[in-house]
């Protein structure tokens, strides 16, 4: 029996080297019980080698993982109850689907009709029961990723892994298989632990997003706080469109901190953790309101619109305040009502996010 | 390429093939000549050389002899290379180049020294020459071909298939024998056949380590001691259809095995 808070996977202190290179320092985390997690950031971040050493591929230096209340950290990957899709999906080529969903099955012990009765209750769930009979290069991208989460998913694990299984889809299609991917791991209740360098699959699927760099965590939180509180610079720029604005912090009012920018003092906010000391705040654009009159906000500095970017649906405005220029987002007709000259823009003390350097 | 230079290529093309074949074309036509004297003219012909190979017990039983020793030793050539070939891809370790270069040596070696070295050495271990001295002498001969073919195809495996396999509960032989040898099967075959044609087609190391019972290619030897016969044309046409029916089977069935498993 396990308890939606009860952690899945406890990873303490884990440390990895491959040479001189560190691709982990000491992490430490945990993983809920049918949590979807997402280890998001560039390549070499760490992140693959964090879901290689959950799978058993790679033993850490120090530390140690915990699965289902049991050390696991020196057994290979046939001893533990977890189950991966690879990035290629590595469908056995010489199997059919009917056959590649049987493999774990059949080595787990299980009987010949209960392995037919699994098969086709997952070929029913994922939409595969009409290429059972089918080899792998008989089918499409999407077929061959939905074949891999079923074979992954048919022993049963305590946790799936998943190593950039989108990478290998087209666009259009990648978009449907993150609404399927999201819906099928709610309705099986399974801790999903997904890698990618995707910040918008990450944002789509995600019930938490470890953001990495350089092996260490960056930042730790739901998509939302990620893309409207991170705590550092690299979150930031990382994920989602952003102005990166320098000054000075000020002071410290609860919660709301003051910023200094080019002789403006702005009220902002900052994450836990990041000291007075701070020169660096992050304004989304499409936080930032533009208007001809002074608007409303908490703050509001004047500028000059310098550029026009067409986008359909919406505009992207870029408006010079001082020596900095400023990205806005404005829905089309607005922006092609604003005049070319003088402007104000205004946000409010919570959009405008002080960070860690 | 201008019309001329290509009507040139095609020349030189279908002299060369001319050249190839017109030898092989002559041995065959022989075998059909009723005369004992092997040449032009052909004033009639016959199918008695056919006849007397098939009636000929000595023939046969070193045509089953050659083929015993081709399968044995191409089995154990398989089985040896096979695991060389694994153990050597995908790691680096200390020695690891030693043994490659040790285990490609004989495909190098000239059949006239190797044969030598293997007559001194099963004399040593007191090994009698015979069939098992030839089979030993074939397999290590024929290793270094399975080697190389299996170690090829390994190199377009991509690791994700062993790791899925133990991800999904197989130990590291299952997972060799359930995902990794059904990839590598299109190279065993056509090693192994490559492997079984040279092993039959063998005469040096056979001739120095036989003993009293000739494999084919030693018997047809020793028939031409006694003089050129149409006989031996007939027996040499039976084995290169035999071996060219072979060859085209193994690059067939290989070429649909190996389309089937790369095409991932």
């Amino acid at each position: 029996m396990t308890d939606a808070r009860d952690p899945i996977v406890r990873i303490e202190g884990v440390t990895k080297a491959f040479g001189s290179f560190t691709a982990l320092h000491e992490m430490n985390l945990s993983i809920a019980s049918g949590e979807f997690v997402t280890f998001l950031g560039p390549s070499g971040c760490g992140k693959s080698t964090t879901l290689r050493i959950l799978g058993g591929f790679e033993t850490p230096n120090t530390g140690r993982v915990i699965l289902d209340g049991q050390d696991v950290t020196a057994l290979p990957p046939n001893k533990r109850n977890v189950n991966m899709v690879f990035q290629d999906y590595a469908l056995f080529p010489n199997m059919t689907v009917r056959r590649n969903i049987a493999f774990g099955l059949e080595l787990k012990g299980m009987g010949k009709a209960a392995i037919a009765a699994r098969i086709s209750e997952l070929a029913s769930f994922l939409e595969l029961t009409a290429y059972l009979d089918r080899r792998p290069d008989q089918l499409s991208g999407g077929q061959r990723q939905r074949v891999a989460l079923a074979r992954a998913l048919a022993p049963d694990p305590a946790l799936l892994l998943l190593d950039e299984p989108l990478g290998a889809l087209d666009a259009k299609l990648r978009g449907q298989v993150q609404v399927e991917l999201k819906a099928i791991q709610r309705r099986t209740n399974k801790t999903f632990f997904f890698v990618t360098h995707d910040q918008e699959e990450a944002l789509t699927m995600s019930d938490r997003i470890v953001v990495m760099n350089k092996g260490r965590i960056e930042q730790d939180g739901t998509p939302e706080d990620l893309y409207f509180r991170p705590a550092s610079r690299f979150v930031a720029e990382f994920i989602g469109e952003t102005n990166l604005l320098t000054g000075q912090a000020i002071g410290r009012d609860q919660d709301v901190t003051g910023f200094d920018w080019q002789g403006n003092r702005l009220r902002a906010i900052a994450s836990p953790g990041v000291g007075a000391t701070a020169t660096t705040a992050s304004l989304r654009p499409e936080r930032v309101q533009v208007a001809q009159e002074r608007p409303g906000t908490d703050n509001a500095v004047q500028g000059r619109v310098v550029n026009r970017l067409f986008k359909g649906h919406r505009m992207l405005l870029d408006v010079a305040v001082g020596n900095t220029v400023i990205q806005a987002y404005t829905d089309t007709d607005r922006g092609r009502a604003i005049e070319d000259g003088p402007v104000w823009l205004g946000w409010n003390a919570n959009s405008l996010t002080l960070l860690a350097d | 390429m201008t019309r001329n230079t290509r009507i040139l290529m095609q020349c030189i093309y279908w002299a060369f093939v001319i050249y190839l074949l017109v030898p092989l074309f002559l041995m065959m036509l022989m075998g059909f000549k009723d005369s004992k004297f092997i040449g032009f003219p052909i004033k009639s012909w016959t199918l008695d050389w056919y006849m007397t190979v098939f009636a000929d017990t000595a023939v046969l039983q070193a045509f089953a002899y050659s083929m015993v020793i081709a399968v044995v030793s191409t089995l154990i050539a398989l089985t040896m290379g096979t695991w060389i070939a694994v153990a050597l891809t995908g790691r680096s370790f200390w020695g690891r180049a030693i043994i490659l270069g040790l285990t490609l040596l004989p495909a190098i070696i000239p059949g006239v020294i190797s044969a030598i070295a293997f007559r001194i050495a099963a004399r040593v271990v007191g090994m009698e020459p015979g069939m098992w001295a030839i089979i030993w002498s074939h397999a290590i001969h024929n290793v270094p071909f399975v080697v190389l073919v299996v170690m090829a195809r390994l190199s377009t495996m991509p690791k994700s298939y062993a790791e899925a396999a133990r991800d999904l509960g197989a130990d590291p032989i299952i997972a060799f024998f359930r995902v990794s040898l059904p990839y590598l099967t299109p190279a065993m075959i056509g090693g192994g056949v490559f492997c079984m044609l040279l092993s039959f087609d063998d005469f040096v190391r056979s001739f120095f380590l036989g003993g009293y019972e000739p494999t084919l290619p030693v018997l047809i030897f020793a028939k031409l001691r006694s003089g050129m016969s149409p006989e031996i044309n007939a027996i040499s046409t039976i084995v290169l259809v035999l071996t060219a029916l072979l060859g085209l089977w193994a690059e067939r069935s290989m070429r649909g095995l190996s389309k089937r498993a790369s095409h991932d």
